[in-house]
């Protein structure tokens, strides 16, 4: 498939046949990965893998806005013919839905953005691939606490090509790298273990730096080391950028999920237009940033990615949701270019591009310099309930700060708030901030938050 | 049995081919080579929003020397591309080998030369589209129409049947031609502001008599009734209670705070609560846990099907057998692939999975359970002075390096003097590990005896498994609520 004549033949191929079988709209996507990965295990190399995956799925939709759908990763002709039939056999099994308006169109313009395709990662070799794995393993060997990690080393080049009946016929490449370590580390004296972990994803290899990545994941286990039960209290909630992913941007991109929010599936439906948080408070999803990895100049149907943004000064904005196609058609609006689509396997979902909560003024060691008694929160492995808001978990990966300083690991600790709380409470924001993959965020705290302890 | 056509390209002289390549090059090697063909149908108040159907063709080649291992997955599958991805592979295994610290051989199995085939009433294939669909629409039907709160209805029909091909260089040549099928069903019921929401799974191994069962035909109904008594329920006080479990919960319980500290993996990584624990005593000489992904064990629950974590053979061809885990409160084995039992001097014993043929197997559980005892489980709330019976679980989480664990379970009532109490929601439970194994207090008896299943996530792959047990009591567990 690196013929771009040879796709753009079979897609004809596929849309004829559809068109002949009564399909009104369809729509063809192609997408090939070539990837490696090298596993790290008990803190040494223990696997080298290559792979290459290439499909096509194909949707056709009816008069009536009945949808089929069918993928295959057989590409000979006879193979898509007969997924094409099978589509338009599904297509008329299904029921009709007036909501499906058209599929995209074509468009004329799509913004450019630079530095989404990185041809030393298309010809990385495995050789050159394990020099990083190997700095993952030599930083950790030479830690005296460190007692194992496991990791990987991964890159991908990736294609796709997106053909409808409208006219719509689009291509891109890109690239992505990922380095993550995840290890044990032991206290010689009281012999108690805990685990931190790290990652960095990347569209360009020279800004892969695992040794970096090793040095904070250890920096993040030792901090979580001989950890102590408290007593319950109410408190700040420091939460560092990772713990502002996990906690407040996940979530949030989940309830400003159109198809969340049709459904009445989210807390923040009716709330648009309203002020969810302090003024210094603004949230974007923004497709178009050189270089980051949730950047796309075309989304999973072809549609123009853009910046958008969600939270502005505190106040949630009306148009502050995440749109494909098919939701944004049944409010009779444009789509926010966030189909979100990761294989040919998929229908196109929704999903964010690079979702950012901005800087503030504040640094963020004056931040916890300033907590008299409080919580640092790096990682929860809850989540809170969409629809209600509602969140009650237990703090993985946490501290005590007393007098300003960081203090005990937390030891079966849980604590719960709702988000519309999360959001009114936020009293300081750092300018400190970091990116894990598509999300940005900087510290952020948040008052009163009820800690449940269990030292009796 | 004959094989699928897609399978035959793997006759006597390729497989002599290969293993000549691989002579003085590698020492272990195999090849998964799986066709794939399923539909899902996604129904969403009333209204079809995914039917669609897959082909897929998928094979991966691994190859093994002295600690260090290679895989290759390829994208095409013919005899050049297998030749080449094989060689590819023997490359990336030799470089593993000379960067590797451990270093080890594969202990030789015996080879396996078996078909395996699933023996389903209604084959998957040969059901009409048009009959999967109106069991799905049915159960819209029957949950969107309950109650007037509920604004939301979701139902979800996903089955598979695949026939895979396995080749080892221990000259094992298995054969598998398989069915399963889930059926998921979501409820959102609203009352003014709050939005409560209720989701049931009925999953199996065989054929779409899967869909017969009472638990299948219920199960809209099932999820509608529960969204609607959560519009009812309070939310929890946080504290330290005496907790009941309910069979799904302990299954949940004993699946991820426990049975991931028995996969050999995590143990050799040093991740593991268990590492130096093999003979010691971990839980109360009540405790016998078990892991037993045999085919076979339908018929024990009156299921005309096998159980959604059961399989004949692992994804490394060794068949699938009991495990006795914990045995009187002693910890006598982990679970193993062929790596783990290599290191560790032991025969393999079932456990390396993968979810498909182009991921690498790892170890994982297969149905895993805690063996009842004898109390029932109203002298369990009777005995209860003050306490939680918890039903269900949302989710649940553990770190496996400490032991701490958190379930989000879904419904929950208050024991006050031995009397089941009002409904609380979202209530959460955390607590150590090991403490809790011995701080249970009651085990259920035969009676008391049930099962879940799901899908169970690792380093990317989820692989299908079933957990249970019976009601359990435990003293002292940290409850988390909103207040």
């Amino acid at each position: 498939m690196q013929n771009k004549s040879d796709v753009s033949n079979l897609a004809s191929f596929a849309l004829n046949i559809a068109e002949k079988l009564t399909a009104k709209f369809a729509e063809i996507y192609f997408y090939l990965s070539d990837y490696l990965n090298i596993d790290i295990e008990e803190n040494s190399i223990k696997n080298n893998e290559i792979g290459s995956d290439l499909g096509v799925g194909i949707r056709v939709i009816n008069q009536k806005g009945s949808l089929g759908f069918a993928y295959t990763n057989r590409l000979e002709r006879k193979s898509i013919e007969k997924m094409v039939k099978t589509a338009i056999s599904m297509m008329r099994t299904g029921t009709e839905d007036p909501d499906f308006k058209d599929l995209p169109p074509k468009y004329e313009v799509y913004k450019t953005v630079n530095g989404l395709y990185d041809k030393d990662i298309k010809y990385l070799s495995i050789e050159d691939s394990i020099l990083y794995a190997e700095d993952l393993i030599d930083i950790c060997d030479k830690d005296d606490m460190a007692i194992s990690q496991s990791g990987n080393f991964s890159s991908s080049y990736n294609k796709t090509f997106i053909f409808n009946s409208n006219g719509l016929s689009i291509d891109s490449k890109t690239t992505i790298s990922s380095v993550s370590s995840h290890v044990i580390v032991k206290d010689k004296i009281t012999n108690d273990t805990s685990f931190g972990f790290e990652s960095q994803i990347e569209r360009n290899l020279n800004c892969i730096n695992g040794k970096n990545v090793i040095k904070t994941a250890l920096k993040n286990a030792k901090r979580n080391l001989n950890r102590k039960k408290i007593n319950s209290i109410k408190a700040p909630l420091i939460l560092t950028p990772k713990g502002v992913i996990s906690f407040i941007l996940r979530p949030l991109a989940s309830a400003i999920n159109a198809e969340t929010f049709q459904y009445k599936r989210s807390f923040l439906v009716d709330r648009r237009g309203e002020y969810l948080g302090p003024k210094f408070l603004n949230i974007e999803d923004n497709a178009l940033i050189d270089g980051a990895v949730g950047s796309a100049t075309f989304d999973g149907e072809g549609v123009p990615c853009k910046n958008k943004r969600v939270i502005e000064k505190g106040k949630f904005l009306k148009s502050g949701l995440l749109h494909n196609s098919y939701t944004a058609g049944k409010e009779g609006i444009e789509s926010s270019g966030n189909a979100a689509r990761d294989s040919y396997s998929s229908l196109p979902a929704i999903g964010i591009t690079n979702m950012i909560l901005q800087s503030g003024n504040s640094s963020k060691d004056e931040i916890i310099q300033n907590v008299k008694e409080g919580i640092l929160l790096d990682y929860t492995g809850d989540r809170p309930n969409i629809s209600t808001g509602d969140f009650s978990g237990l703090i993985l990966q946490g501290n005590l700060i007393r007098k300003g300083e960081i203090l005990d690991a937390l030891n079966e600790t849980m604590f719960g708030i709702n988000l519309l709380d999360v959001f009114r409470n936020i009293e300081e924001i750092s300018k400190e901030s970091k990116t894990y993959g598509p999300f940005q965020a900087p510290f952020v705290k948040i008052a009163d938050v009820q800690i449940i302890g269990s030292a009796s | 049995m004959e094989i699928a056509d897609e399978l035959k390209i793997y006759d006597d002289n390729l497989v002599k081919e290969l293993s000549n390549l691989a002579r003085n090059n590698i020492e272990y090697w195999d090849i998964r080579t799986t066709l794939n063909n399923g539909t899902v149908l996604n129904f969403t108040n009333q209204r079809s929003k995914e039917i669609s159907s897959y082909e897929t063709l998928e094979c991966g080649i691994r190859t093994f020397i002295n600690g260090g291992w290679g895989f290759c997955v390829l994208k095409k599958i013919d005899k050049s591309n297998i030749i080449d991805g094989f060689l590819k592979a023997i490359k990336l295994a030799r470089k593993s080998q000379s960067l590797c610290k451990f270093k080890f051989n594969i202990k030789e199995s015996n080879p396996l030369n078996k078909k395996f085939k699933i023996n389903s009433i209604r084959n998957l294939e040969s059901i009409d589209i048009q009959d999967k669909i109106e069991i799905v629409k049915n159960h819209e039907d029957i949950s969107s129409k309950y109650s007037k709160e509920i604004k939301n209805t979701r139902t979800v029909y996903l089955d598979g049947y695949f026939k895979n091909l396995f080749l080892n260089s221990f000259g094992s040549h298995i054969y598998q031609d398989l069915e399963v099928l889930r059926l998921f069903s979501a409820v959102y019921a609203q009352r003014k502001g709050l939005i409560q929401n209720a989701m049931n799974s009925v999953g199996g191994v065989g054929g779409f008599e899967i869909m017969e069962t009472e638990a299948a035909q219920n199960i809209s109904l099932k999820s509608a009734k529960q969204a609607i008594m959560l519009l009812d329920a309070k939310s929890p006080v946080g504290g330290k209670f005496n907790v009941i479990m309910d069979p799904k919960l302990t299954g949940t319980f004993i699946h991820e705070a426990f049975g991931h500290a028995c996969e050999a993996d995590i143990v050799l990584n040093k991740e593991s609560i268990l590492e130096d624990k093999i003979g010691k005593t971990v839980a109360i000489e009540e405790v016998n846990i078990i892991d037993d992904p045999t085919i076979g064990q339908g018929k024990k629950f009156n299921l005309p099907y096998e159980l959604y974590g059961s399989y004949n053979v692992d994804d490394e061809g060794i068949p699938s057998q009991k495990t006795v885990i914990i045995e009187d409160g002693i910890l006598r084995n982990f679970l193993h692939n062929i790596e783990t039992a290599s290191r560790m001097s032991i025969e393999p014993n079932g456990h390396g999975r993968a979810n498909s043929s182009v991921a690498i197997p790892q170890v994982r559980m297969g149905f895993t359970y805690l063996e009842p005892k004898d109390w029932k489980l109203e002298e369990m709330i009777e005995d209860t002075k003050s306490g939680v019976l918890c039903e269900d679980f949302q989710y649940g989480y553990t770190d496996t390096t400490t032991g701490n664990f958190q379930f989000k379970c879904k419904f929950s009532y208050k024991i006050e003097n031995g009397e089941k109490k009002e409904l609380m929601r979202d209530v959460s439970l955390s607590g150590m590990t090991l403490e809790v194994l011995k701080r249970i207090t009651a085990i259920g008896d035969k009676s008391t005896f049930n099962y879940s299943d799901g899908i169970c996530g690792k380093g990317g792959q989820g692989v299908r498994v079933c957990d249970g047990g019976p009601f359990i009591r435990i003293e002292d567990i940290t409850v988390g609520g909103l207040n």
